[in-house]
């Protein structure tokens, strides 16, 4: 079990909380909880509910649509958010490549969480909007 | 004459990625937004350029083009530069107004402030990039 001291550092390194300081990284870390997932466990399954928010801090997930790999995700990805803010199920698998270290947020807390921490929900709507890019790309 | 309020309001309306944002913070963001006037052949947005704000066309018209190439032409309650309004991508082609033309614009540091006050705004265009997102068929790239 890592320290929150130890968390704290983790999430100054990651992208999507790069924009907040010491004491709000603090309140992050007590926010979030550790999750460990063996290697080929798998995390969000396909259409079904009860999900969480998830942020990696080691590892590799898959994200399997219908069996088939379609990205892999690593150290500062997140996932879970989409199926939590939409209400729906989620539209993939995520299955732990190998041993996965991750934070978890309950669904139900997200949103309250990023209304609390609007740089962290700015982070991620730039993310989002650069995924939509790139898929409108690949549509092309 | 320039814009009230409400007129700005009612072209906000009309773009997509505002759709899930509540009226308060829609006249919140429609005090944000600047009126620019643009004569017949002036660009309004420069292919390459970091994209710095979406804008709207109010009235006139305009063309979108890539090098001498016409993409598309644009008129009233069109919208261009959505996504660059988050993440000031370098614009994908250039935008020439092609009559005299007024665009209601927000620029991208105007939104990053209005996200920070009004943070149930920007939980309104997460959701409606999620569910583009979804439709566009993409579940996660990296």
């Amino acid at each position: 079990m890592a320290t929150a001291e130890e968390i704290v550092d983790a999430l100054a390194g990651l992208a999507l909380f790069a924009d907040l300081g010491r004491p709000e990284l603090e309140s992050v870390a007590h926010t979030f909880e550790e999750a460990w997932f063996p290697e080929g466990q798998r995390i969000l399954r396909q259409g079904f509910s009860g999900t969480g928010f998830y942020v990696i801090l080691e590892g590799e997930v898959a994200v399997k649509v219908d069996g088939e790999d379609r990205a892999h995700l690593g150290r500062g990805d997140f996932f879970g958010e989409a199926s939590i803010l939409l209400g729906e199920a989620p539209l993939a698998d995520i299955v732990a490549l190998r041993p996965l270290r991750c934070l978890h947020l309950a669904g139900p807390a997200l949103q309250g969480f990023l209304v609390a921490h609007p740089r962290v929900m700015y982070r991620m709507l730039v993310d989002q909007t650069r995924r939509l890019r790139n898929a409108n790309l690949w549509r092309r | 004459m320039p814009m009230t309020d409400e007129q700005k309001v009612a072209l906000l309306r009309g773009v997509e990625l505002l759709a899930g944002v509540s009226e308060h913070s829609m006249a919140a963001i429609a005090q944000r937004t600047g009126e620019l006037t643009f004569a017949p052949g002036q660009r309004i947005v420069s292919q390459g350029q970091l994209g710095n704000g979406l804008y709207l066309i109010a009235s006139g018209a305009a063309r979108v083009q890539r090098g001498d190439e016409v993409l598309a032409r644009l008129g009233p309650g069109e919208v261009f530069g959505e996504l660059a309004v988050i993440d000031q991508m370098p614009r994908s082609a250039s935008v020439v107004a092609e009559e005299p033309t007024t665009c209601l614009a927000l620029a991208s540091w105007d939104f990053l402030e209005l996200v920070e006050s009004d943070p149930k705004l920007a939980l309104g265009v997460l959701r409606v990039l999620a569910s583009r997102l979804r439709a566009a068929g993409e579940r996660h790239h990296h």
